[in-house]
């Protein structure tokens, strides 16, 4: 078994502590080195997870580590491309959280780089990569229930600031300070463009079909204090003809809730329903010194199998199974939403 | 026996006939008089109804003209609301009727209207308004527990109702499909419970039809954006296997917090046999009761109505642009100036 040199660059994203756990409990990965340009968040990380390395500066972690093989990317969503683009100018391989970018010109970029230079970039849609949208996967291409028809989904979360400030700024969360429409003094980067892009992969992936239009609706903020929105409902059709919708809201009161929020499909066919509700495999828990009730989740180590797959499309030179491409179809629904929004109508894709 | 004040009259005896005749027995004050059909149906219900002491007609005159009976309970298909409402409104009855209002807005206007004129009383049958879960959620928004409602979801299933097939309801132009007839309930629940009027709908159904045999539109999901700047979705289906039981699904969340209900997996009983497997529910007192014994207390007693005519007036409209949005592919604004059911 081939042995890989990992490194992960930056903690800021909620998501990186269990990429990085995951670096340690695989065998064939030596997790060599940390960047972060927070150097006491960095320097914590380095030392919870023993990584031998931690460097301020970017170019001399690619200096001093020639031999990387490939880099996990889990900065501010703004900063992906620049540290993407550093990553595979150094030809390491890369996979990047989602969204793999705020902006379409730069998610091209990095694809074509990626590709010029015979490298794997992957997007982190960890959906893909839990047994029951496998095996819901499996059943719907196998015709369990004929033709898919219309799609109903749910990407709900706790609005993730109070672990992670920037998810609310529009600068890091997007990239730029876009008002959400004329009148309204919110800005783009909120949960659209955090959630959206799960529920809009898996359906691509499902239908193997790409979305025709899209229309959305923001709500007043759940939360007064944002600058960014915290809700909103997705429709998409496809251009197979499938209807879709996505609700994309921030809408679990953090702290409160027993669990983070959920990732749910619900498939009606032309003969039969596919249900999914990939977080429902919970213990639940209470104790006094919670105050409340816990949902301690035992399903499927989706972030394990998405690194694991990562590297083998890396041995075998395959395409990764969430590809840069997938990140880019994901970042233009993502950023359709919000058009569709300005706009007050439904945006047809793609966009120009 | 002492004198009953409420004569009943039941027309149409189809499911929903059938269900309103047992909850009207269970009503002191009432007595089912008679019971309207058409003559082709009045001999195969000749038996049921003479059990409530009643007596089948099939000429609907014959029930404006009796002056013993001062309840109407209308519970004919859709399309044939209007011309029965207001005939028995103008005949000086008290009128209860099956939701939806109607299948356009004119027809609704008319009966609003001839219920103005009428001083007599006017109820649509929005039951969902007397189920104990969403009249709870009701009570713990209006308490102020979710702070301001911001964004709501509304999953209302089933297979298709199977006596119904070969009938009106599976005609697109006769009950107006899923989003008006089914999604209908969630579109009044929700004004409800937002306490707020609908600025815009946008909604799609599919072309296809899942329910062999029928133009209804059989599957239909809405978004829903309200004036004070909340938001819903609705997913209203026929177009479900029959293993699936009939199922709703509630969520609201609000600047303070939220509520929701499952009745997929929220149930005190479940039975599975070599045929089937179900979850139950049991309900502390069968809202189709509850709905009736309202009516007869606002006859009675004049106590509020729970659901005005306007306000089924209102669902309905949410509904139709809803359906017209699915046509055009636009988001449609209300007022609904333009109505379209092909």
């Amino acid at each position: 078994m081939r042995k890989f040199k990992a490194a992960l660059l930056s903690f800021a994203h909620v998501h990186a502590p269990s990429y990085a756990r995951v670096l340690k409990e695989l065998p064939n990965v030596d997790f060599v080195a940390i960047w972060d340009d927070n150097e006491e968040r960095g320097k914590a990380f380095q030392k919870r997870y023993s990584v031998e390395r931690y460097y301020s500066d970017l170019e001399r972690l690619f200096a001093e580590n020639r031999d990387l093989d490939f880099v996990i990317v889990t900065s501010e969503n703004a900063r992906h491309y620049e540290y993407v683009k550093i990553a595979l100018e150094h030809d390491v391989h890369v996979l990047c959280e989602k969204p793999l970018t705020t902006n379409l010109g730069h998610a091209d970029e990095l694809v074509s780089i990626a590709r010029r230079r015979g490298l794997k970039l992957g997007t982190c849609f960890v959906m893909r990569f839990h047994s029951a949208t496998i095996q819901a996967y499996n059943m719907l291409r196998g015709g369990d229930i004929g033709l898919p028809i219309s799609i109903t989904t749910t990407n709900h979360g706790t609005c993730p600031y109070k672990a992670a400030h920037w998810f609310v700024e529009p600068e890091l969360s997007y990239g730029a300070r876009v008002n959400l429409r004329e009148g309204d003094p919110r800005y783009r980067g909120g949960s659209i463009t955090d959630h959206t892009v799960h529920c809009a992969d898996l359906l691509r992936w499902f239908l193997g079909s790409e979305v025709e239009e899209v229309y959305a609706e923001v709500g007043a903020n759940i939360r007064s204090d944002l600058e960014v929105e915290d809700n909103a409902l997705v429709m998409l059709k496809f251009r197979n003809g499938v209807q879709a919708s996505i609700d994309c809201s921030w809408s679990r009161p953090e702290g409160v809730y027993p669990t983070w929020g959920d990732v749910n499909l619900y498939i009606v066919g032309s003969n039969g329903v596919i249900e999914i509700e990939a977080f429902n495999q919970n213990v639940h828990l209470a104790t006094w010194k919670m105050k409340r009730l816990v949902y301690s989740y035992w399903g499927p180590d989706v972030d394990k199998v998405m690194i694991t797959q990562f590297m083998k499309a890396i041995e075998e030179d395959s395409e990764p199974k969430a590809s840069g491409w997938d990140g880019r179809q994901a970042t233009e629904i993502m950023l359709a939403a919000y058009r569709s929004i300005k706009e007050g109508r439904p945006v047809k894709l793609p966009l120009l | 026996m002492q004198e009953r004040p409420l004569k009943v009259a039941i027309v149409g005896f189809g499911f929903m006939g059938q269900t309103h005749a047992a909850a009207w027995a269970r009503i002191p004050e009432a007595q089912i008089k008679a019971v309207f059909e058409v003559p082709a149906r009045a001999p195969q219900i000749r038996h049921m109804v003479s059990e409530y002491g009643a007596k089948v007609v099939t000429n609907y005159e014959e029930i404006l003209e009796d002056e013993e009976v001062n309840v109407v309970d209308v519970c004919l298909p859709t399309f044939l609301h209007r011309e029965y409402v207001v005939k028995a409104l103008k005949a000086g009855k008290h009128v209860l009727c099956e939701k939806p209002i109607a299948l356009h807005l004119w027809e609704a206007r008319e009966m609003i209207d001839a219920w103005k004129s009428s001083g007599k009383k006017f109820m649509i049958a929005h039951v969902v308004r007397f189920f104990p879960e969403y009249k709870r959620a009701k009570e713990l928004v209006d308490s102020g527990a979710l702070g301001e409602p911001r964004i709501a979801r509304t999953y209302r299933y089933s297979a298709f109702p199977p006596w119904s097939v070969k009938g009106w309801f599976g005609v697109q132009r006769l009950s107006g499909g899923v989003l008006v007839d089914l999604a209908i309930h969630d579109m009044d629940f929700l004004r409800w419970i937002f306490n707020d009027e609908v600025a815009r709908v946008y909604a799609l159904s599919p072309e296809r039809r899942v329910v062999k045999g029928i133009t209804a539109q059989d599957h239909g999901i809405a978004l829903l954006k309200f004036k004070k700047g909340g938001i819903a979705y609705v997913m209203a289906s026929w177009a479900y296997p029959k293993t699936v039981p009939f199922s709703t699904y509630f969520e609201l969340v609000g600047t303070g917090g939220i509520l929701q209900f499952d009745n997929r997996s929220t149930a005190p009983l479940r039975l599975g046999t070599s045929e089937q497997y179900s979850t139950i529910q049991t309900y502390p007192e069968d809202p189709y009761y509850l709905e009736i014994r309202h009516f007869a207390d606002h006859i009675l007693k004049d106590v509020e109505l729970m659901v005005t005519p306007e306000d089924a007036y209102k669902a309905l409209e949410i509904s139709l642009a809803a359906v017209k949005s699915s046509l055009i592919g636009e988001p449609v604004s209300l007022p609904l100036k333009e109505e379209v059911i092909p």
